[in-house]
């Protein structure tokens, strides 16, 4: 065996005898708040300044550990405090509720049953996280330790096995070895286009250059995705590790390799996790010259964007790091080969790093097991949008489309019924419920029209116009569309335009052609796949959802009650209750009416904001279009 | 410059300055044939259009331009992308930069392009720039030199300001032996970086895809209704920026919009937006009185 640093090696076996797997029985009393994004926005500070008060006035201060993990995924019930070692789940704590928990759960041993999570299937309340459906349905690989650990503690991660795949890498001398092992494990890049990882790296492997370049692609910039954000928020070390072992693969007996995170600016708890995770890395010399005393360097620094979707982009994002505009180049020369500062670069995404440390700790036919033949191991998703679960969901690949909506993410909102699910951000497409039963996996989506893109799932009800929600992911690539090349900086912003003429009742049929033309066009001539993929929306737009889109073209009509000028806002006079609800929340004095009359829209001043149908508790103000009955529209 | 609208045809005249020329330029060759069908005259130029198009001159509203000829965009350009010539088109009114901008001197005094640094107005610009302390500047030479990047230098400085001024930039672009045009290009194609001072308040409108289906176009127009500005704009007193940024991540709360960098609101909806300006306004005024 090689050295391996000892003091590695003590701490791990004496931390992992003390302290053991997620749920172990253990007597230490732990209070697990989650400080992931959204639940910091939902006011994790206030609970936590809470719960340390409780603890100090009961002289548990010492002996009562307190927390703050990455996120626990279950977003929507935020901000989520976990109790150990009973495992209780308690949901959406408010700072009030913070005594009586900690009198009953941490000194006691009891259960607020009105505090706890309610499974809305059944109405019964469940206390152990690992019962809740929405974890229960989940196979976690890459978010195993999410939730669990101190993101700020590598101890923790090392007393949950954490940088064992890196000691026995180091361990077996063998770089190509592990490139094998990622090859066999069937291990696709998770960023979005699925290229086989092990492939990436031995290519990488084989150009000589005078340095290698190992990049981890953090950028995520489709809206609506936050995957990679919860994994560097929750378990930097996880990402750190299987970069490390990527700099060992390709480039330990291969001359000097230096790593990059690329990460968003608009991430700051991530950047600020993953800044601390190097130092201790540098600390424990698992970063640096001579890891481990293996006689291996690699150091990893951090590069922040600025907000620029393309710099997701594999020759934008070395731009960038470069200090330029982040503008990509034409692929006929590889990243592998000609990268950052023209030397050979492994670029990777997040979650694919992450998954590598799994994979060498149980091998690559344990990841096998995991999945499809063609799409391996998990899929960690974002479900947001019109579903009662919003959060973070990983998936083996090949699970339904309806599973991770329906059972995992608990379905529509009440009274909506389901219209489709936007996978891939603004690459992708959208999917109608006669798709629901289709298994998630590369291929699969790719034949649909979709794509696995990196991994958000944007799911919409009957009150989202599918013209509008097209229109909104093809500004939103005309506005990222980087200038460089005209098919994607001239065809977006055109085929734009005629959606704005189809939303505003405008557009004639000869449109709907050009439209489905530029696509086209726009997706053959663009020089990287920003351009290349943007037509995707509009596409299955036009493919699945034809019968909404030819509503606004031939009856000036929007189904959905969305798009402005197709749209007006009455008073239904029976149900109106004469309240002033909406008399108050009016901007622009459309609405009057004595109390307890039923109030008059003045449709001349009306500007169509939504703030009375918000404001009305009775569902009097409706939206109508067309000659068609009152459509709802965005219900809150 | 006033009347400049020569061919009388109520259509708008071509502009005396134009970016590459793109039509005088190709006249004449055999790809102007091609060419010729397409639309020169299109008014709405897409953004980020290297050298192809025009560049148009805006109207006063009772008629004529706001252009006082002063030649100052040329001469600021970052990468001398605007060349000024008579406009071919119009041969009976050669461009006479002199006179142009003796008589927009005589119309209308007082009124300025408001460029502090190149006017060639000999008034004082109405707008007094904003004193720019260079010390705090030193930390992102010193990171420089530490071997810091270009957008990284970017972000400490914008730390340090609040956004990004044009001389420190200006510095930065001397300490790393760029051209101030590289710089400056690499400062204007990230969203994330300002060219101008924000408010107190700056307001983060999430535009993520969870929140669009949402109903955050509707909050984002309430502010703008209740800021009486403009998205990207800041407010005349100095308060309130109002931006938006495209995903912050914490979708579960969609609609979801940012104050500053630490506090966030979820659940927004038109009301609530108005009302959360008010209530900073109403704590404003409290807090001078
Ligand atoms: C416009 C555009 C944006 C992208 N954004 C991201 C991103 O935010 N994160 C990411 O990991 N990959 C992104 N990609 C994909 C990367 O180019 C690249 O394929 C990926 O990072 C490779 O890593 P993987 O093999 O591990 O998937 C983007 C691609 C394009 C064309």
């Amino acid at each position: 065996m090689t050295p391996v640093n000892p003091i590695i090696e003590a701490r791990q076996t004496a931390i992992a005898a003390g302290k053991g797997a997620y749920l172990a029985d253990d007597s230490r009393r732990e209070i697990r708040i989650c400080a992931g994004t959204a639940c910091h926005a939902s006011g994790r500070v206030a609970l936590k300044k809470a719960v340390d008060a409780a603890l100090a006035e009961r002289g548990l201060a010492k002996k009562v550990a307190v927390i703050e993990t990455g996120c626990h995924g279950f977003c929507e019930q935020g901000p989520i405090m976990v109790l150990r070692p009973q495992g209780i789940f308690y949901p959406r704590v408010q700072p009030k509720d913070v005594a009586e928990i900690v009198d009953t759960s941490v000194v006691g041993d009891g259960i607020v049953e009105r505090l706890l999570y309610k499974d809305p299937a059944t109405g019964r309340p469940v206390a152990a996280e690992r019962e809740i459906p929405f974890y229960a349905l989940q196979t976690r690989i890459v978010l195993g330790l999410n939730g669990k650990i101190d993101p700020f503690s590598l101890d923790d991660y090392l007393a949950h096995g954490g940088y064992t795949a890196l000691t026995k890498v180091l361990a077996e001398r063998d770089p190509s070895g592990v490139i094998d092992q990622v090859e066999r494990s069937g291990l696709r890049g998770r960023g979005g286009a699925g290229f086989p990882t092990g492939r990436k790296w031995r290519t990488s492997r084989a150009n000589p250059g005078d340095v290698h370049y190992i990049i981890c692609n953090a950028d995520e910039g489709d809206p609506g995705a936050f995957m990679d954000r919860s994994v560097l928020e929750g378990n930097p070390h996880s990402v750190i590790e299987g970069m490390i072992i990527a700099a060992y693969a390709i480039g330990a007996d291969n001359g000097p390799v230096a790593g990059y995170v690329y990460v968003r600016h608009e991430y700051p708890f991530a950047v600020e996790r993953l800044r601390a995770a190097l130092d201790q890395a540098r600390e424990r010399g698992l970063l640096g010259t001579n890891i481990l005393g293996s006689g291996f360097d690699f150091d990893i620094r951090i590069n922040q964007g600025a907000g620029a979707f393309v710099c997701g982009e594999s020759t934008a994002l070395t731009a960038s790091i470069e200090g330029l505009r982040g503008m990509p180049r034409g692929k006929h020369i590889r990243t592998a080969a000609h990268g950052l500062w023209g030397q050979p670069t492994n670029l990777n995404n997040v979650e694919s790093y992450a998954n590598v440390p799994w994979i060498i700790n149980h091998g690559a036919e344990a990841f096998t097991a995991v999945g499809t033949d063609t799409s391996k191991g998990t899929k960690i998703f974002s479900l947001t949008g019109k579903v009662v679960n919003g959060g973070l969901i990983e998936v083996p690949m090949g699970t339904t489309l309806r599973k991770v909506i329906f059972d995992i993410g608990g379905g529509m909102l009440p009274g909506r019924s389901f219209k489709a699910v936007q996978l891939g951000g603004p690459s992708g497409g959208c999917l109608p419920s006669s798709l629901l039963d289709e298994p998630i996996d590369f291929e699969s989506l790719l034949a649909a029209g979709s794509m696995m893109g990196s991994g958000g799932m944007v799911v919409v009800d009957d009150s989202t116009c599918m013209v509008d929600f097209a229109k909104f992911f093809l500004k939103f690539t005309a506005e990222e569309s980087c200038g460089k090349c005209v098919p994607c900086r001239v065809g977006s912003t055109r085929m734009l335009e005629i959606l704005e003429r189809i939303s505003a009742g405008e557009a004639t049929v000869d449109d709907i052609d050009l439209l489905a033309e530029l696509a086209d066009d726009v997706a053959e001539g663009s020089l990287c796949a920003l351009g290349g993929s943007a037509p995707n929306p509009v596409l299955s737009t036009l493919r699945y959802f034809k019968d909404e889109v030819m509503a606004h073209v031939l009856e000036h009509r929007c189904p959905a009650g969305v798009c402005r000028p197709l749209i007006r806002y009455t008073i239904d006079e029976k149900a109106c209750t004469g309240c002033r609800a909406c008399v108050s929340a009016c901007p622009s004095a459309a609405i009057t009416g004595e109390r307890k009359q039923p109030h008059i829209l003045d449709q001349a001043l009306c500007i169509k904001c939504d703030a009375c149908r918000q404001a009305c508790r009775y569902d009097a103000v409706r939206v109508e279009s067309g000659a068609l009955a009152p459509a709802g529209r965005r219900r809150k | 410059m006033a009347d400049s609208n020569g061919n009388g045809n109520g259509k708008r005249p071509r502009t005396a300055v134009q970016a590459g020329g793109v039509e005088a330029a190709l006249r004449g060759s055999a790809l102007y044939e091609v060419l010729k069908g397409i639309d020169f005259e299109r008014r709405q130029l897409v953004g980020k259009s290297p050298g192809v198009g025009l560049l148009d001159l805006t109207e006063k509203p009772g008629g004529g331009y706001n252009c006082y000829a002063c030649t100052l965009c040329e001469r600021v350009c970052p990468v001398d992308a605007i060349e000024l010539e008579y406009c071919p088109e119009f041969p009976e009114q050669p461009f006479d930069a002199e006179a142009a901008r003796a008589a927009a001197l005589a119309a209308g005094p007082g009124e300025s392009c408001g460029a502090a640094s190149a006017c060639v107005m000999g008034e004082k610009p109405a707008f007094v720039q904003v004193p720019v302390d260079m010390r705090l500047l030193d930390p992102v030479i010193a990171g420089i030199r530490s071997g810091s990047g270009l957008i990284e230098a970017m972000h400490a400085t914008q730390e340090a300001y609040g956004y990004l001024p044009r001389v420190a930039l200006e510095a930065i672009a001397d300490e790393m032996h760029l051209d101030f045009s590289r710089v400056y290009g690499v400062a204007s194609f990230y969203s994330q970086f300002r060219l101008k001072p924000v408010g107190k308040y700056v307001i983060d409108v999430c535009m993520g895809t969870a929140c669009h289906v949402a109903g955050a176009p509707l909050v984002l127009e309430a502010f703008s209704q209740e800021l009486e500005i403009p998205v990207g704009d800041t407010t005349a007193d100095g308060l309130f920026t109002l931006q938006t940024v495209n995903c912050v991540g914490a979708c579960a709360l969609a609609p979801v919009v940012r104050l500053g960098s630490d506090e966030t609101f979820g659940r927004m909806g038109p009301s609530e937006a108005r009302r959360l300006v008010r209530r900073l306004r109403k704590q404003e005024q409290e807090a001078t009185r």
